[in-house]
């Protein structure tokens, strides 16, 4: 039983066996080899995954480990958590003793101080626009283009005066909804072209009072903005790079916006809208017979009175012979503006490679692209951690991207500022500015009054109820409401364009920083030494790996791989039952040559050998087969690449497409699953083949 | 395994086989059929025995518990010495490898292995040879039953008469003491039939062989050194009784 020569006879048997019993090889040799091939691609593009993922995740904002306070409530979320409303992160109060405890530990190579807050911007609303125009075309003395605007304005009007209506039957103020449509009738009127024409000046202040604040559609942007150290910042995550503009120059102050962001919310919204029909145009999709592209053109070129408004007079009528001329044809006989862009946004399959290169050629420079400018100086408003807004004027000096993950969308959440740009929207004032704000108090008239002296101030010696004892409502609100006022006075002043130094700009407080490591390998020794270094110098820090930090998209490996481990168990689960169904079936088709081989002296042990050598040796086959297949596929997928087709692929294919590469290991797996498999499918049929009695063989018949 | 060779004219010492009051209940529906009820039998080393009876008479039965493939409700079998009620499966299957060799009805050859590697099954079970005494022994054998041109045919590329001739080869090479068959010339025709007897026969006169056949087939009964009729479960007649009685009257 033990030779080499009973082994090879085994294996011989074995083998003519499954070549026997071809049919019976040929479903559950099918099946292992596809098993195999699941295993192995599916391990391949997994790791391949991981291994992008944390390129660019630590390649971009997270470095190796993020360091943060160890008061947090809430988790680092470094690409935006689900929930809107900033984290609260707790402080690092003094970067600077952090930086050097951490940059003191072996294998760090950087440490890059970041805080994260979020800020608003509010964008004009059309009508502000459109009275901004009308009020240069009344300094111009034009006419005819104030007759043009004010069709807009009552164009506007109309819209209005149905959200006013609609309004005013909810309205717990019925006086004020009907004064509002008194206002809004007025502007319809005839009379007031008169108006305008008379007294321009009262007519604007009244359509800037009355009407203006009626329309609830400026734009409000929200900006996810991170204060880092810049220079540090862009030495350290290779993958950033300046699109426009320029960097930040060394100790200034300013915004670098996500190109991502500055694309898709930033921009006017028909040119938006049209560079999404290029991308969706790219992908093969076609405008003809798409129901939902052509409703989304048609509504595009609807919106063509945002374009002529913006324009000059005297642009008016070039443009339009310009635009005709690229139409050809396709023109429409009437010389009104209106009705030639619009006729020029409805493009079709046909025309719209030409009118979107045209658009961009003639239209663009005419009009604004973009409502957030770079080289412009932008209101940003952050709500600060003690609860009321504050508003800072910053320069955007250019916009930047993490090179391969440009379309991404969670690697363009976040928008840059300086440190001291994020310390003042996130509500921390430096002393300077302290004492700005006690000059304008004490100009201002207004005492400080600490909380404890606030009852005593404001109801006078004693107090209402002459007890200090009694609790009383705190007067904090309207002390809050006026520090508010002073805020946007100090703010909104001045654009601060002093140059900052290096010491001014870093040190100070920080929410969370990077860790680079010179390899990642070190991550937890360095993690526990920061961790210990932090207890005993009293630093209040905790440290999570770039995958916690990233947050939910950190977790989306394990959550592919869960799905992948199940998958691959299911099909395993039913391949299991296939081939234990198949073997049992084999089992009773062969009891004879069983009980033969039993009566004539064969152990039950050989007969469990050869069954379940049977299986893994059509296993190990299989195996090599699926194997073969993923080698090839994966070889395949390497050289072609796998699109990401969706946002959050870009970050975890660290790019636009993924070549995923087949690791030893991986095939190693699939040999190892499939040989499990096999045995264990085979366990039960072959126990119950040991069982034949020899008696059987008596009772064969051919 | 070496085991003696009894000549035929050795004097019948300690019998081989030896069946004691041996009943074999099988259960059939909610029935008990009593197939063999109550057999005492002794088979001396060397014998050529037949064990006769039509169908259903419980010859088949007998055999088995003689071949160790089956046990007996109650009574004693005695093989080779041994009680085979006492020994477990292990013991039982190393007794069968060991002493007995098998030739079935329907030949029972592995159909996947050709006619050298079935012969050399059991040798390759009992592990004892080294290949080159393996291949000399299995082509030898073989030989002697006429096959020595056919040693690398499956069983599919051989007639019904050459198969058997290879099933006898392969009961004969671990040279057991005993050998079994269960109506070997079932599936033959009659010339095919008398050959493969006379061949078990020389075998038989040759290495001293026990041979234990079941059979309902005459001619094989008419080669016969000893004839046990079975009717209904029990020896009705026994050629061996008679000789005794004969030599005693």
């Amino acid at each position: 039983m033990n030779s080499l020569a009973t082994l090879r006879v085994l294996v011989e048997m074995a083998i003519r066996d499954l070549g026997a019993h071809w049919v019976k090889s040929l479903i559950v040799g099918s099946l292992l080899a596809f098993g195999t091939f699941l295993v192995v691609t599916g391990g391949a593009l997994l790791d391949s995954i991981s291994t992008s993922m944390e390129e660019s995740i630590t390649s971009s904002l997270a470095g190796h480990l993020q360091v943060y306070s160890a008061d947090a409530e809430d988790s680092l979320e470094l690409f935006g958590g689900t929930g809107m409303g900033s984290a609260d992160l707790g402080e690092i109060d003094e970067w600077g003793p952090v930086r050097d405890t951490i940059l003191g530990i072996e294998h760090v190579e950087h440490a890059v101080p970041m805080g994260i807050t979020q800020a608003v911007v509010f964008g004009r609303s059309e009508i502000d626009r459109v009275l901004e125009a009308l009020g240069e075309a009344v300094d111009e003395g034009d006419v005819g283009r104030q007759q043009a605007l004010l069709g807009h304005v009552r164009t506007i009007a109309a819209t209005l005066r149905e959200e006013v209506e609609s309004r005013s039957i909810t309205s717990s103020d019925p006086e004020r909804a009907a004064e509002d449509l008194a206002a809004i009738e007025e502007v319809m009127s005839a009379d007031f072209d008169a108006r305008l024409a008379e007294d321009p000046g009262e007519a604007l202040i009244f359509l800037d009072t009355r009407i203006a604040p009626l329309a609830q559609d400026g734009q409000l942007y929200y900006l996810r903005c991170i204060g880092t150290d810049l220079d540090e910042f862009s030495e350290v995550f290779d993958r950033f790079r300046i699109v426009d503009g320029q960097m930040i120059p060394e100790g200034r102050r300013g915004l670098l916006l996500s190109k991502r962001f500055y694309e898709i919310w930033g921009k006017m919204t028909i040119a938006r809208n049209l560079d999404a029909f290029e991308d969706r145009i790219e992908e093969g999709k076609r405008i003809a017979g798409d129901a939902t592209f052509e409703n989304l053109v048609k509504a595009n070129a609807a919106q063509y009175q945002r374009i002529l408004f913006q324009l000059e007079p005297g642009e008016v009528g070039p443009l339009m012979t310009t635009l005709k001329g690229v139409m050809g044809t396709a023109a429409p006989d009437s010389e009104a503006p209106e009705e030639i862009l619009e006729a020029f946004l409805l493009v079709d399959d046909d025309t719209f490679a030409a009118r979107y290169a045209a658009f961009y050629e003639h239209i663009a420079p005419l009009i604004t692209i973009y409502e957030l400018p770079v080289g412009g100086v932008i209101t940003l408003r952050g709500f600060t951690k003690s609860g009321y807004m504050r508003a800072l004027n910053v320069r955007i000096w250019g916009t930047y991207e993490f090179s391969g993950l440009e379309k991404s969308d969670l690697a363009g959440a976040s928008n840059l500022v300086d440190l001291v740009t994020f310390r003042d929207l996130y509500g921390k004032m430096s002393a300077a500015q302290q004492a700005e704000l006690e000059d304008i108090r004490v100009e201002a008239g207004i005492a400080d009054v600490s909380r404890d002296d606030a009852e005593a101030a404001l109801f006078g010696e004693g107090g209402l109820f002459g007890s200090q004892e009694r609790t009383v409502e705190e007067p904090e609100e309207e002390e809050l409401v006026e520090e508010e006022e002073l805020d946007e006075a100090v703010s909104l002043s001045l654009i601060d364009d002093r140059v900052y130094s290096k010491a001014e700009m870093v040190e100070g407080m920080v929410l969370n920083a990077a860790v680079i490591l010179d390899d990642p390998v070190h991550m937890p020794a360095v993690t526990a030494e920061i961790e210990s270094l932090a207890e005993s110098e009293g630093l209040g820090l905790q440290v999570v790996d770039w995958q916690t930090a990233a947050g939910i998209v950190g977790q989306l490996t394990y959550v592919l791989r869960g799905v992948l481990l199940v998958a691959i168990f299911v099909i395993f689960l039913v391949t299991l039952v296939i081939i234990n169904n198949t073997m049992v079936m084999a089992t009773m088709d062969r009891t004879t040559e069983i009980g033969t081989m039993r009566a004539i002296g064969a152990q039950r042990r050989f007969v469990i050998v050869l069954f379940l050598l049977e299986t893994v040796i059509l296993g190990l086959i299989s195996g090599a087969i699926g194997g073969g297949l993923a080698i090839a596929f994966v070889g395949w997928l390497g050289h072609v690449g796998v699109p990401a087709v969706q946002d959050i692929l870009v970050l975890l294919f660290a790019g636009p497409r993924l070549y995923p590469t087949l690791s030893l290991g991986n095939l190693l797996t699939g040999v190892v699953v499939v040989t499990a498999i096999s045995l264990l499918s085979t366990l039960y049929p072959s126990v119950l083949a040991a069982r034949v009695p020899p008696v059987v063989a008596m009772r064969g018949k051919e | 395994m070496a085991n003696p060779s009894p000549g035929p004219s050795a004097e019948p010492s300690a019998p081989i086989v030896s069946l004691c009051d041996v009943v074999k209940d099988y259960p059939l529906g909610k029935l008990t059929v009593r197939a063999i009820r109550g057999v005492d039998l002794d088979i001396q080393a060397g014998e050529f025995t037949v064990i006769a009876g039509p169908s259903g008479s419980g010859k088949t039965t007998l055999l088995n518990m003689i071949g160790c493939i089956d046990t007996a409700t109650s009574g004693t079998v005695l093989v080779g010495g041994q009680d085979t009620a006492k020994l477990s499966d292990r013991k039982l299957t190393q007794l069968r490898l060991d002493t007995l060799g098998f030739i079935f009805q329907s030949f029972n050859l592995v159909n996947v292995l050709d006619a050298f590697q079935n012969v050399q099954f059991p040798l390759l079970l009992q592990g004892t040879y080294s290949a080159a005494e393996r291949k000399d022994m299995v082509e030898g054998l073989l030989q002697r039953v006429g096959l020595g041109d056919q040693i690398h045919k499956r069983p599919n590329e051989l007639s019904g008469g050459q198969r058997q001739r290879v099933a006898i080869a392969r009961a004969l090479v671990t040279t057991p003491r005993i050998v079994l068959a269960d109506e070997p010339t079932a599936n033959l025709d009659s010339k095919t039939g008398n050959d493969i007897v006379d061949l078990m026969r020389e075998l038989n006169r040759d290495e001293g062989t026990t041979f234990i056949f079941s059979t309902h087939d005459q001619n094989v009964i008419d080669r016969a050194d000893r004839i046990v009729r079975i009717v209904d479960g029990l020896i009705a007649d026994d050629t061996a009784q008679q000789r005794v009685q004969d030599a005693g009257a």
